[in-house]
């Protein structure tokens, strides 16, 4: 055990030793700070169109259903956000194996009492938190003030579990591509195309047939953001996200067999 | 078989053999390594000695026979062998990012030790290696002599009977290449050392007994005065040419 807290405090240390931890957790917050205020400017333009039309000020009658903060402003702000984490966190990914590798300092780790599992859990554990980080300073601004707007607070927390559970999916995918590789470039650019594919494979379905295109559904990452959005934490969603952390830690812990085995 | 003052064997090779495609970088070694003795691993580059080390330390798998570390297999035992060693990589193995207490303590750590062991480790290593003075500085900021002594402190935090040196002055200027080996010398007796190296006054100068390498065979094992000390020591090192 002590050895695998003396690794994750090292994580986090590289982690902020570096600039591209702040730069992301900045252009993240950044991002979904516009995005946000301009859905806000939407709505608020949205508004006074129908009061001008309708002169009915902002009477809620005069005022469709569909045109309300939430569903305006603060669902697609959410898809943004989960868009954003595409592009965003294979540049943190990258680093975490490719960069042990090219250093050599994976030897380094490899012949001491930690065990190849305990690397691949303290280099997850500490990404997985990072990711959480990111998305509570993203996230808490617009929801703080959508709350006001009457949506619920376990309908926050449904989707602030579906978004960090879509970018734990993210990083899972990232890590496994800098786990194979001794390039930074190489481990990003593989993490934006694999979290790219497995997003959504609506663009494949016409060239498939229906029973592969519902197999395809059923492990793609973004339809299963769906649900959450909508304030529903199943079961079959989470379990969802945890295999596919299962798996992406099983494959990291391969490579390092990979390497032992050589070629 | 060769051994040392307490009579055991630290390091034993059998038939090592490891292949990568057709290229066989090591071609069934046969090699034991007296325990507290300083050991020098020679032979030019690509002669097989980062292979070897590789294979001792179980970060990679050997494609026939073994080596075993005080009688436990690295290929299948590697988590016994790894308490059992402390390894110096070469000076760009380090975290740049960290400072030289902070990298220390993680190396304790990461070695299970903590608490008052583990400051106390540190506190020696720093002061056997008189790292002090960069005590908060940056790794990534530090000279390379200063560097190699970060790594050879670390190497040393748990104590460990076996430590595995390779290619420690690599890339230093004469001044810090003294430096290093002054520190490799007054290590000599209380650990078995295992030196990687090419280069052959640094062997004559710290190693008790030698084994030299080429093309990933032994040509050449025994005390160092009398593998490098007669004839044309160099000839080891020339393809095609026998040892004098």
């Amino acid at each position: 055990m002590r050895p695998l807290l003396a690794l994750v405090r090292k994580e986090f240390a590289s982690l902020f030793g570096a600039p591209t931890a702040y730069l992301t957790l900045t252009m993240v917050a950044l991002v979904t700070a516009i995005i946000f205020f301009e859905r806000l400017k939407v709505y608020n333009q949205i508004l006074i169109v129908y009061a001008t039309n309708t002169m009915g000020g902002f009477d809620t009658d005069t005022i469709p259903d569909h045109i309300n903060l939430w569903d305006t402003v603060f669902f697609p702000v959410m898809e943004a956000l989960g868009v954003t984490l595409l592009a965003a966190i294979p540049i943190v990914t990258m680093r975490v194996f490719a960069e042990e590798r090219a250093r050599g300092t994976d030897e380094l780790l490899l012949t001491t009492h930690l065990s190849p599992w305990q690397i691949v859990l303290a280099k997850f554990a500490v990404t997985y938190a990072f990711v959480v980080l990111i998305l509570a300073a993203s996230f808490v601004y617009p929801a703080t003030a959508i709350e006001q707007g009457g949506l619920g607070l376990e309908h926050l927390a449904a989707v602030f579990t579906g978004l960090a559970l879509l970018g734990l999916g993210i990083a899972s995918i990232g890590l496994v591509c800098s786990a194979f590789t001794s390039s930074q470039l190489v481990a990003a650019v593989s993490g934006w195309a694999a979290a790219f594919v497995f997003w959504d494979f609506g663009w494949a379905y016409s060239f498939l047939n229906e029973s592969t295109a519902n197999v395809l559904e059923r492990i793609a990452l973004h339809p299963r953001f769906g649900a959450f959005s909508e304030g529903i934490v199943a079961v079959e969603n989470v379990a969802y996200f945890a295999a596919i952390s299962l798996v992406a830690m099983a494959l990291a812990r391969f490579s390092f067999d990979l390497r032992r085995v050589g070629h | 078989m060769a051994t040392g003052a307490s009579g055991n064997t630290a390091i034993r090779a059998r038939g090592l053999t490891r292949r990568f495609g057709d290229h066989v970088a090591l071609d069934r070694l046969d090699l034991a390594v007296p325990e507290r003795t300083t050991f020098g691993l020679l032979g030019e580059n690509g002669a097989g000695k980062t292979t070897f080390i590789r294979l001792l330390t179980g970060f990679l798998l050997p494609s026939a026979g073994d080596v075993a570390v005080f009688g436990v297999s690295a290929a299948t035992q590697p988590d016994v062998v790894h308490r059992n060693i402390g390894f110096v990589m070469e000076t760009s193995r380090l975290y740049p990012e960290l400072r030289v207490h902070a990298f220390l303590r993680f190396c304790g750590g990461i070695r299970n030790l903590g608490g008052d062991a583990l400051e106390t480790a540190v506190a020696s290593a720093m002061e056997r290696f008189q790292l002090g003075a960069v005590r908060q500085r940056l790794i990534g900021n530090l000279s390379k002599g200063y560097q190699q002594r970060v790594s050879l402190a670390q190497a040393f935090l748990h104590d460990p009977a076996l430590v595995i040196v390779d290619e420690p002055t690599s890339g230093l200027d004469p001044v810090q290449q003294r430096d290093v080996q002054d520190v490799l010398a007054s290590l000599g007796g209380e650990h078995t050392v295992l030196l990687c190296t090419h280069d052959l006054r640094e062997a004559e100068t710290l190693t008790d007994q030698v084994a030299v390498l080429r093309s990933g065979r032994l040509i050449a094992e025994g005390p160092t005065g009398e593998i490098l000390g007669t004839g044309d020591a160099l000839a080891l090192f020339r393809p095609g040419e026998d040892p004098a």
